[in-house]
């Protein structure tokens, strides 16, 4: 009888050694919570970090060999334990290994730039770069040159040039003013640009080399279009965002055929921030990037050179409009699996949660269907919506929490199996034709106050520099009856 | 101690051993709802669950056969007794530690819970039997119960 309590161990030693093969390290599990917890903050990446360091010789994958913490290793391990979760999780913490960048603003001062500031008008443009400069993480980081045949160091302060109410008045003399060099000067930025670096160049993006008299406006659009596709092809690894603003002009135009012209009205300007494309996903992740992402009174926005993202998302297993019935893959959670329609009607309905965030692109565009393209053999229709906190109970936190966009798909399952693709396009934007004139010699034409000359000529350069088109991303979802 | 009753034991440990090992399997394959059985996985309860079940099986089965082993207590109908507090046992305790944990994270499954215990009386019962098997053979009082050796 004795001799049993010496076998008896024998099971808590093998329930114990099973325990041990199948449990988590400290790291793992501390990420496992965070990801379930959807505590997915700085403060909780900090918490991480302490662990690792806190065991250097565990850790030492997670460590470079300065003693920092590895943040694509460490990316990686989150990604795999994410991975694993039911539905899958995913945590971007790319932007907590974003050194600290600096900022180089460069501020065209071409003769019709200086009409953008006038001091009758509401400054809009000066507001915008002075928003942009005040609003970059690192403020002491900042640098000002102006632009126009060529790139001039700002004689000035930061301080001086944010509180300076005539910065064309103060700029006077730097450089000529006559004409502006897109060549060089984008070729000198991105040339000299680090890879910490953000340049953002102001500018109304009107191409005017020197001497334009008798040159038909067809020939100065190819030339423009030609010139921005040999700059840009040169650096693959830029990302170049655009923003569109309005602007009060109060002063001389200077159209393409030398005949200038006084003009009162708005007219838009453009903020071209560029920066590696690493620099410009870790900035749009990061919401103390968010001024130069998306600044205030932005009118439209377009990033060239935006690679397709993979999103974070999964099939709510229950929600209130599913119909039908079916089963998410443990194993795979594109994976439906059991498909049935309504008993009654035959049509199946079910909801996918998505983080669209990482797209970097506006809500309105986000939330039309329209500007998504679906995949199916049973001909499914697709409704987009936006998640709101209201949507948010007990028990769908984990599916819905730090997903931006409910995408309901509707349809009868007419195959054994299917395969439904969502894709969302990356085309060239409607605004940038909208926003595009053929002439501007004539401030009483429609559209005047709203349309750049060759717009849609330099930015096509730019796109085909890149080779545009793409989608922004894809998500495909199994389907099996 | 016979060879025999030696592989009686190692096999109740293999069975036990194995059951954890596939322990999500042997739950899911019986009982599987969506977003409920999702946040047992998520949350580890697939892990405590399965071993409360095995300790609270093991134990049992050890009371009744080396601390009770009593021959007033060895009819097959004590070792009935001693199965059902089992099966009421650890369901009760893996309920009360599934539901504290849903509720430090804000989720409510309550009927979703109350079935899967009902899945887990099953497997709670066949873990006693397994327990039962591979330890009465060194019950001084017992080793008779539930069936004659």
């Amino acid at each position: 009888m004795k001799k049993i309590f010496y076998i008896i161990p024998l099971l808590v030693v093998a329930i114990a050694l099973t325990m041990n093969s199948c449990s988590t390290s400290p790291l793992e599990k501390a990420i496992k919570q965070a990801l379930v917890q959807q505590d997915t903050t700085q403060a909780r990446f900090d918490s991480i970090c302490a662990i690792i360091k806190a065991y250097p010789e565990r850790y030492k994958t997670y460590l470079t060999d300065g003693g920092e913490v590895d943040v694509a290793a460490l990316a990686e391990l989150i990604e795999s334990t994410g991975s694993n979760l039911r539905p899958p999780m995913h945590w971007d913490v790319t932007r907590y290994g974003l050194q600290q960048l600096s900022l180089t603003i460069y501020f065209e001062r071409s003769g019709s730039m200086v009409p953008y500031d006038a001091p009758g008008g509401r400054g809009q443009l000066k507001k915008a770069v002075n928003d942009m400069i005040n609003h970059f993480p690192a403020t002491g980081n900042v640098a000002i040159n102006i632009v126009n045949d060529g790139i001039y160091p700002y004689q000035g302060s930061i301080d001086q040039f944010l509180q300076d109410r005539n910065i064309y008045a103060s700029t006077q003399g730097v450089g000529n003013a006559a004409f502006t060099d897109f060549q060089k000067i984008f070729n000198d930025i991105l040339r000299v640009q680090t890879a910490g670096n953000v340049s953002v160049l102001v500018t109304d993006l009107i191409y005017s080399p020197a001497d334009t008299r008798d040159v038909s406006v067809e020939k100065i659009f190819n030339e423009e279009n030609s010139l921005a596709t040999r700059i840009f092809r040169q650096y693959k690894g830029k990302s170049i965002l655009v923003h569109q603003f309005m602007g009060d002009y109060q002063g001389k135009y200077y159209p393409y055929n030398n005949n200038p012209f006084n003009y009162t009205g708005q007219r838009p300007f453009y903020m071209l921030v560029i920066a590696d494309s690493k620099v410009m996903d870790a900035m749009a992740a990061d919401a103390a990037y968010a001024q130069l992402m998306s600044p205030a009174g932005v009118r439209n926005s377009y990033r060239f050179n935006q690679a397709e993202a993979s999103v974070d998302y999964c099939v709510i297993p229950d929600w209130k409009d599913n119909a039908g019935r079916f089963r998410v893959d443990h194993h795979d959670a594109t994976h439906l699996t059991k498909c049935e329609g309504d008993k009654t009607t035959g049509i199946i309905c079910f909801s996918v949660a998505a983080n669209l965030n990482g797209l970097q692109k506006p809500a309105a565009f986000l939330a039309d269907a329209s500007h998504y393209q679906l995949k199916s053999i049973s001909g499914f229709t697709l409704k987009v919506q936006p998640i709101d906190h209201s949507m948010v109970t007990g028990n769908n936190r984990a599916y819905l929490e730090g997903k931006t966009h409910l995408l309901t798909l509707t349809g009868k399952l007419t195959e054994p199996r299917d395969e439904v693709t969502i894709s969302l396009a990356n085309e060239f934007p409607a605004w940038i034709e909208q926003s595009t004139a053929m002439s501007d010699t004539n401030p009483s034409q429609p559209g005047f106050a709203t349309t750049t000359l060759g717009l849609k000529e330099f930015l096509g350069g730019i796109a085909s520099a890149f080779g545009q088109g793409g989608n922004y991303t894809t998500i495909k979802l199994k389907l099996e009856r | 101690m016979k060879q025999q009753h030696l592989i009686y034991l190692i096999a109740g440990i293999v069975v036990t051993v194995l059951f954890y090992i596939f322990r999500i399997n042997a739950y899911e394959s019986i009982y599987s709802v969506a977003g409920y059985s999702d946040q047992l996985y998520n949350l580890g309860l697939y892990d405590m669950i399965p071993l409360i079940t095995i300790v609270v099986a093991w134990a049992m089965a050890a009371i009744y056969y080396f601390a009770i082993n009593s021959v007033r207590f060895d009819r097959w109908y004590h070792w009935l007794v001693m199965l059902a507090l089992t099966v009421m046992l650890a369901p009760i305790a893996g309920y009360m530690v599934n539901s504290s944990i849903f509720d430090e994270n804000g989720l409510s499954y309550v009927a979703e819970s109350l079935t899967f215990e009902l899945v887990n009386m099953m497997w709670a019962a066949l873990l006693f039997i397994v327990a039962s098997f591979s330890m009465r053979w060194w019950s001084t009082n017992c080793r008779h119960t539930p069936i004659p050796q």
